[in-house]
């Protein structure tokens, strides 16, 4: 059995892409909100790491839309997801998810970058900024909305995998928290390399306010990866088939040892303790330990989407 | 402004509970008895079978299913017993037209669906986008991409083919041995209705819970197999 091309996948890469690009951007959103109303406050929109988390948020999420659609048989017929709509449906749900998510988005961000749209146009469009005040009056029930909704979509990406009863690896309700939790961190990872290259200040409050949140979310990312791997065992049978499968030996186990434990998990986790033991955050570390949880989120997508298919109840 | 952040996260959770719920008792709702008295299901005899694949053939010629795809096979394992008197298992390979079926559940548009007058599980071309969810989620791993109208297939009972004509489904009519017998479980006086109960049967992948309307008899073992 070859590591990308066996009898049982039905989804590709594309896939993988698709779940990675949502959950960046809910994490991203959900660390901009963080940091305006935990570190910030009204100067949010000055802050690199901020900017950085909303284009970052913006353009994956869309991004990730194009995935899905292009990856489709009918891509032309996407359309039709939008107009019809089955309650029972993981993926329909998704899909109402990922639309007001994107309005709370934007809505959110129009909010935060008030002061500079404003001041953009004030001369020749003063319509723009009566329109920014009624928006901005709703602040707390779109902030509130935002939060739940990018948990949510967070969230999905992995129910999305969990309600099919034909792979066991996937049909845990464990996968969904994971799935949640690596994306947030990969939303701050992004956030934190956008805002570094955004000529953000490596030691800015906003560095050491996420990594305060980082270091228990990889913690908690761990302690998840262990629950869901146990589970699979006691469960016993085909279950149990399936997590031995994924992350024994082979081209995989490699992946999930080397690539995801260690350097997804591990070095981002020793990076963020030492910096903030040392208070040493240098743009290089900073970027680096980004960069490195991006690589294991990505490789956590396209492991879980693999293995999760190579067996079956 | 703290009381309204509570009533907001109020009614925000009572959305969510609400909208979590409402799901569930969609589900209620397919256990109701269904509009009409006809629920269709197909019993293999294994015994009978002799894996001739005629069924298979005359499947792709009455439902116009393309080379390199198809909605039904005969899989065969052994050979069984000691030669002489050697012989081969075949089971037949198709959609079991779950009660419960994964592939309803999953799919986004409707596009999958379940004919509540007989009891099919079927596809609306149509609608369907191909995001191939159902073929993923489908236990039994018998759904496809047709790559002639790059929509989700499968089985449907020949539904749009032979049914309509009223005659039996394509394979049943094939089958020289009459190891495939068709017919409507709550009509007591059908054959398949008194071959069901005159023989043990088996349905697979049960305990998965989606209820598959595909019974089988097994032919005899030979061979112990653990
Ligand atoms: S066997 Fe597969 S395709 Fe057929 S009804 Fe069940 S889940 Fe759907
Ligand atoms: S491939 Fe078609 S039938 Fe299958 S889940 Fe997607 S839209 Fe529904
Ligand atoms: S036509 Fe009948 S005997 Fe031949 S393979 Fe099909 S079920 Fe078996």
């Amino acid at each position: 059995m070859s590591a990308f091309h066996f009898d049982t996948l039905v989804w590709h890469w594309p896939i993988a892409i698709y779940l990675f690009l949502a959950g960046v951007s809910a994490g991203a959103m959900f660390f901009a909100v963080m940091l305006k109303h935990g570190c910030l406050k009204g100067k949010a929109y000055q802050s690199g790491f901020v900017q950085a988390a909303c284009v970052v948020a913006a353009i994956s999420v869309l991004a990730g839309l194009g995935v899905l659609v292009l990856d489709l048989t009918k891509p032309l017929h996407f359309w039709k997801i939008l107009v019809f709509y089955n309650p029972m449906s993981v993926m329909s749900m998704g899909v109402i998810i990922l639309m007001l998510y994107q309005v709370f988005m934007y809505a959110w961000i129009v909010i935060t970058f008030k002061q500079p749209i404003d001041d953009l146009c004030k001369k020749r469009l003063p319509i723009v900024g009566k329109l920014t005040s009624v928006i901005a009056r709703y602040e707390a029930g779109i902030t509130g909305l935002l939060v739940i909704f990018s948990v949510s979509l967070g969230a999905y990406t992995g129910f999305l995998l969990s309600a099919q009863p034909h792979f066991p690896m996937w049909n845990t309700g464990v996968l969904p928290l994971l799935f949640l939790a690596s994306g947030l961190s990969s939303g701050a990872a992004a956030s934190l390399l956008g805002g570094v290259l955004l000529k953000g200040n490596p030691n800015g409050a906003e560095v050491r306010f996420i990594h305060k949140i980082e270091i228990p979310l990889i913690l908690g990312e761990i302690l998840l990866m262990f629950t869901f791997f146990l589970g699979l065992v006691f469960s016993g049978g085909q279950s149990k088939v399936a997590a031995f499968n994924a992350i024994g030996v082979g081209f995989w186990g490699f992946i999930f040892w080397f690539g995801i434990m260690g350097l997804g998990l591990s070095a981002p986790l020793a990076m963020n303790l030492f910096m903030t033991a040392t208070s040493k955050r240098k743009f290089s570390y900073v970027a680096g330990t980004a960069c490195l949880s991006l690589l294991g989120v990505i490789l956590l997508r396209n492991f879980i989407l693999y293995t999760g298919q190579m067996t079956v109840s | 402004m703290e009381n309204s952040r509570r009533h907001f996260l109020k009614n925000t959770c009572a959305l969510v509970a609400g909208v979590s719920v409402y799901p569930l008792s969609g589900n209620n709702a397919e256990m109701e008895p269904e509009i009409n008295n006809i629920k269709y299901a197909l019993l293999h005899d294994e015994s009978k079978c002799i894996g001739c694949n005629a069924c298979v053939e005359a499947c792709r010629e009455v439902n116009h299913v393309p080379e390199g795809v198809t909605r039904l096979s005969i899989e065969k394992t052994g050979p069984f017993g000691e030669y002489p008197n050697q012989y081969y298992h075949f089971s037949r390979h198709s959609c079991e037209h779950c009660e419960n079926a994964p592939c309803v559940t999953v799919c986004p548009t409707g596009a999958a669906f379940i004919d509540k007058e007989t009891g099919i599980v079927a596809v609306n071309a149509d609608r369907c986008v191909g995001c191939l969810y159902c073929i993923a989620a489908c236990p039994y791993e018998v759904r496809f991409i047709n790559p002639v109208t790059k929509t989700a297939d499968k089985c449907d009972f020949c539904r749009e083919t032979n049914l309509k004509e009223g005659k039996q489904p394509a394979c049943v009519e094939a089958c020289p041995t009459k190891a495939l017998v068709f017919g409507n479980l709550k009509d007591p006086e059908s054959e398949l209705v008194a071959r069901l109960k005159a023989n043990p049967t088996e349905r697979y992948k049960q305990s998965l819970g989606t209820r598959p309307k595909i019974f089988r008899i097994k032919a005899r073992q030979g061979e112990i197999i653990l």
